[in-house]
C-alpha cells in the first residue's frame, strides 16, 4: 500500500488517490445474497420518498430485524455481540441496504461511528454496557459535536465538563444533532479543561441521554421532517466512566472518528431511489427518450465509479490505513452526483412536480433536501481543504 | 515487473522516441501472449504502460499498436509488418472484398494496416482487417493525423464482431488518466512557485479549492481505468471501459479548465508544456464514441431495470 509521501502511482507525482481496485473475496456474492434476502423479508418502505436518502429514517423496528439477523456490528468482536466478520463484507451489506432504501437512520451512528470508537478507545466497562445493545439493533446513539458557536470551526467547543468528585458536571447546549429523539446515549465532545482553547482540553464524553438535566429539542428542517435536535446539559451529573478514552485527547479521538464517516457508500446512494424509479418509469413507459437514456447512461457511469473509489477507499482502511485524503475525495465527489442526479433528471424529464406520480415525488423531495448532502459530514469547502493539504498546498 | 515497465516507459517516452524505436523496445508486443512472440502483458500492465504515454503527450500510436497487436493474436490472425492503427468506418462486404472508407485513423498516412470496426449496414458491426488505401489527411486539435483512409475491393480479414471502438475509448481513458495527473503536476508546481498579492499562488482558498476539484477529477478518471483493466483481466470489460470513458469525458471537461485557470497567460504560450496534454485531452473527448456511449449504457439500463442496474453494477465488481 502507497504510503504518503512515498512510491506514488504512475498518474503524476501529485496523485492523491493511488489506490488499486478492490478485488472482493470468495463470499462477498454470498453475504450479498444474504442480505438481499433479508431485504424480501423485510422491506423497504413503499413510499419512495422514505427510500430517498434513507440513512436518515429511523425505524426502530427495522433496526431491531436487521440486528437480529446479524447484520449490525457486524466486524466487531462476538464477546461484544459482534459478529466478527470482515470489513468489506459489512461494505457490501451496507451499499445493499442503502441501494434497496432500507430505513437504516435509527442504528446507522451506532453501528458506523460510536460502536467503532468505543472499541478503539472505550473502556472494557463502556464496551460491555453498550456494545451488545448497538449491535442488537436496540441501543441507539448520537453524536455531540456542533454547536451554536461551532459549526464547520469544530475546535470553537464551548460545551463544558467540570471535574467533581466521582465525576463530571456538564453544562452547554449541541445544535444539528441528528437522531438525539431516538437516541439512547450521545457521543459528545466537550471542554475538559477549563480556559482551554481550540484543539487542546477536549475530551469525549459518552452521556445517557435520560441523565437528569439533559434535554433535547426537536429542530424541524425545510420539509418538516425531525431529523435535527438541540440537545441542552443543565448541571448533568455523569461518573468517571462517561470519560471516553483519554482525557484532553478528544479532538485526536474525534478526527479519527469523522474519518470513519467520509468515504461510504451513504455519499453517493442518497439519491440512489430516484435513478431507480426514473430508470422504471422510462421503461415502464416504452417510448425511446434518446436525452433521457443519455441522463441515466451518464449517471450510471458515475456511480459505478464511485463505487469503485469508495470500494477501494474502506479497503485501505480495513487494512488499517489512513485514508483520510482518498476519503474526502469519495465524498466531495460522491455528494456532487447525488446532488446532480435530481438536477439532471429535473432537467431531461418534462414532469410537473405535483405529487402525482412517484418520481415526481421523489424528485421534489431530493430537489430541496439535496443541498444538505455536501454541508453533513464535513462541508465541501472542509473536505476541499483536506484534498489541498494532501496535494501540499497547505 | 508492472513498475519496472512503467520506469522504462518513463525513461524512454520522455525523450519524445520515433516510431522504430517504440517497436524496438517491444512495447506493441505488451498485450500479445508470450507463446505469440509477445510480452505477454494484462490490461493493468497497459493501463500503467498507457497513463505515461499521456502523462509524456507521446505523439505516437502506441495504444492503437498495441491494441491492434492484441486483438489480432486474440483472432490467431498474423499481424502485418509496420504500423496497424485502428479506427471505424462503414461501406459494403462482399465475400471478402471491401468497398469503403474508415474515418479518423490515427496515423493512418503511416499504417501499413488498419483494424477496424465497420459498420456494414443493418447496425452490423463487422471488425476485419484492411490494408493500406486511399489516404485523405487530417489532423487532431492537438495536431496528430487523424486520416481518412478509402477502399475500393480491397481484400479484408474479417475478425467477427469484437468493437476496436470501444477498447479505442478506454485507450484514451487509460492515455487521460496520465494526461490530467500530469496537468496536475504542472498546476501545483506553478502555484507554488508563482508569487502573486506577496505570496505563492498556492496560498489562496481558491486557488487551493479549484485544485482540490481537478485531483478529485483525475483520481476518478484513473480509479476508472484500474478498474476497467481489472474487469478487462478477469474476462468482462465491456460495461465499464464504457463506464471508464464517459467518467473521464466529465472529468475532462472539468479538468482542464482547472489546470488552465491556475495557471493564467503561461498556460496559453506554445513554449509552455501544458497545452500538448490539454489539447490531447479535449480532442480525446471525442474519439472512439464520444458520450455516445451514455446513451447505449442508458439502454442497458433500461433494459435492467432500477433495481436490476444496482444488481448488474454489483455482480460486475463482485467478479
Amino acid at each position: 500500500m502507497p504510503e504518503p509521501g512515498g512510491a506514488r502511482h504512475s498518474n503524476g507525482v501529485s496523485a492523491v488517490f493511488a489506490l488499486p481496485p478492490y478485488q472482493p473475496d470468495a463470499d462477498t456474492a454470498a453475504v450479498r445474497a444474504a442480505v438481499r434476502a433479508f431485504l424480501v423479508a423485510n422491506p423497504p418502505p413503499a413510499d419512495a420518498v422514505r427510500r430517498a436518502n434513507c440513512w436518515s429514517v429511523a425505524d426502530a423496528q427495522f433496526s431491531r430485524a436487521l440486528g437480529a439477523a446479524g447484520f449490525i456490528g457486524m466486524v466487531w468482536p462476538q464477546r461484544y455481540g459482534g459478529h466478527d466478520r470482515p470489513a468489506m463484507h459489512r461494505y457490501v451489506v451496507l451499499e445493499e441496504l442503502l441501494a434497496a432504501g432500507a430505513s437504516v437512520g435509527a442504528h446507522w451512528i451506532a453501528d458506523r461511528q460510536t460502536g467503532p470508537l468505543l472499541l478503539r478507545y472505550g473502556s472494557e466497562a463502556q464496551r460491555r454496557k453498550y456494545l451488545p445493545g448497538m449491535a442488537a439493533g436496540t441501543l441507539f446513539a448520537c453524536i455531540g459535536l456542533s454547536e451554536p458557536g461551532a459549526g464547520s470551526d469544530l475546535a470553537a467547543v464551548r460545551s463544558r465538563a467540570e471535574k467533581v468528585p466521582g465525576g463530571w458536571r456538564i453544562n452547554g447546549q449541541k445544535l444539528w444533532t441528528s437522531g438525539a429523539h431516538h437516541a439512547h446515549a450521545m457521543l459528545a465532545l466537550l471542554r475538559s479543561e477549563a480556559g482551554s482553547e481550540r484543539q487542546v482540553g477536549l475530551s469525549q464524553f459518552l452521556i445517557d441521554l435520560d441523565t437528569p438535566g439533559v434535554t433535547v429539542r426537536p429542530v424541524i428542517d425545510l420539509v418538516g421532517n425531525h431529523d435535527f435536535n438541540e440537545v441542552f446539559f443543565d448541571d448533568v451529573l455523569v461518573g468517571d466512566d462517561a470519560l471516553v478514552g483519554v482525557e484532553g485527547e478528544g479532538w485526536r479521538q474525534v478526527t479519527a472518528e469523522l474519518a470513519l464517516e467520509r468515504s461510504g457508500p451513504e455519499r453517493y446512494l442518497s439519491s440512489q431511489a430516484l435513478l431507480a424509479a426514473v430508470i422504471d418509469a422510462a421503461r415502464g413507459a416504452g417510448v425511446d427518450n434518446p436525452a433521457l437514456n443519455a441522463v441515466i447512461g451518464k449517471l450510471v457511469a458515475e456511480l459505478w465509479t464511485l463505487r469503485q473509489m469508495s470500494l477501494a477507499t474502506a479497503a485501505k482502511l480495513a487494512e488499517g490505513g489512513d485514508p483520510s485524503v482518498e476519503a474526502a475525495i469519495v465524498k466531495d465527489l460522491g455528494n456532487d452526483y447525488e446532488q446532480r442526479v435530481p438536477l439532471m433528471v429535473q432537467a431531461v424529464l418534462d414532469i410537473d412536480l405535483d405529487g402525482s406520480s412517484e418520481v415526481a415525488r421523489v424528485l421534489a423531495h431530493l430537489l430541496q433536501v439535496s443541498p444538505s448532502f455536501s454541508l453533513r459530514g464535513g462541508t465541501r469547502e472542509v473536505l476541499r481543504g483536506i484534498i489541498a493539504r494532501g496535494l501540499g498546498l497547505r | 515487473m508492472r513498475a519496472q515497465l512503467v520506469a522504462s516507459a518513463q525513461a524512454l517516452f520522455a525523450t519524445a522516441p520515433d516510431w522504430p524505436t517504440l517497436v524496438e523496445a517491444g512495447f506493441v508486443q505488451l498485450l500479445v501472449p508470450e507463446a505469440d512472440g509477445g510480452f505477454g502483458g494484462d490490461w493493468g500492465d497497459a493501463f500503467a504502460v498507457l497513463q505515461v504515454a499521456g502523462a509524456t503527450a507521446l505523439a505516437q500510436p502506441l495504444g492503437e499498436a498495441m491494441l491492434a497487436a492484441h486483438l489480432l493474436a486474440r483472432a490467431g490472425v498474423v499481424a502485418p509488418a509496420g504500423l496497424v492503427s485502428i479506427g471505424n468506418g462503414g461501406g459494403a462486404l462482399s465475400g471478402e472484398r471491401f468497398t469503403g472508407w474508415v474515418a479518423a485513423v490515427p496515423f493512418g498516412r503511416e499504417a501499413a494496416a488498419v483494424l477496424a470496426t465497420v459498420d456494414t449496414g443493418g447496425d452490423d458491426q463487422v471488425l476485419m482487417l484492411l490494408p493500406a488505401g486511399a489516404v485523405t489527411a487530417g489532423s487532431s486539435p492537438a495536431g496528430e493525423p487523424r486520416d481518412r483512409i478509402d477502399y475500393a475491393g480491397v481484400t479484408a480479414v474479417v475478425l467477427g464482431d469484437a468493437d476496436a471502438t470501444l477498447y479505442g475509448a478506454y485507450l484514451r481513458v487509460a492515455q487521460a488518466s496520465g494526461a490530467l495527473g500530469a496537468a496536475l503536476d504542472l498546476a501545483v508546481a506553478h502555484v507554488n512557485a508563482r508569487v502573486q498579492f506577496g505570496k505563492p499562488l498556492a496560498k489562496l482558498q481558491a486557488v487551493q479549492q479549484a485544485l482540490a476539484v481537478l485531483a478529485s477529477e483525475a483520481a476518478a478518471v484513473t480509479m476508472a481505468g484500474a478498474a476497467a483493466a481489472a474487469a478487462l483481466d478477469a474476462g468482462g470489460g465491456a460495461f465499464e471501459m464504457m463506464a471508464a470513458k464517459l467518467r473521464t469525458n466529465m472529468a475532462i471537461h472539468k479538468g482542464v479548465a482547472i489546470a488552465h485557470q491556475v495557471h493564467g497567460a503561461i498556460g496559453f504560450t506554445q513554449d509552455y508544456p501544458l497545452h500538448p496534454l490539454t489539447r490531447r485531452l479535449m480532442g480525446w473527448r471525442s474519439e472512439f464514441g464520444g458520450d455516445k456511449w451514455a446513451e447505449l449504457l442508458g439502454v442497458v439500463a433500461l433494459h435492467e431495470g432500477g433495481a436490476g442496474v444496482w444488481s448488474e453494477i454489483t455482480r460486475w465488481g463482485d467478479g
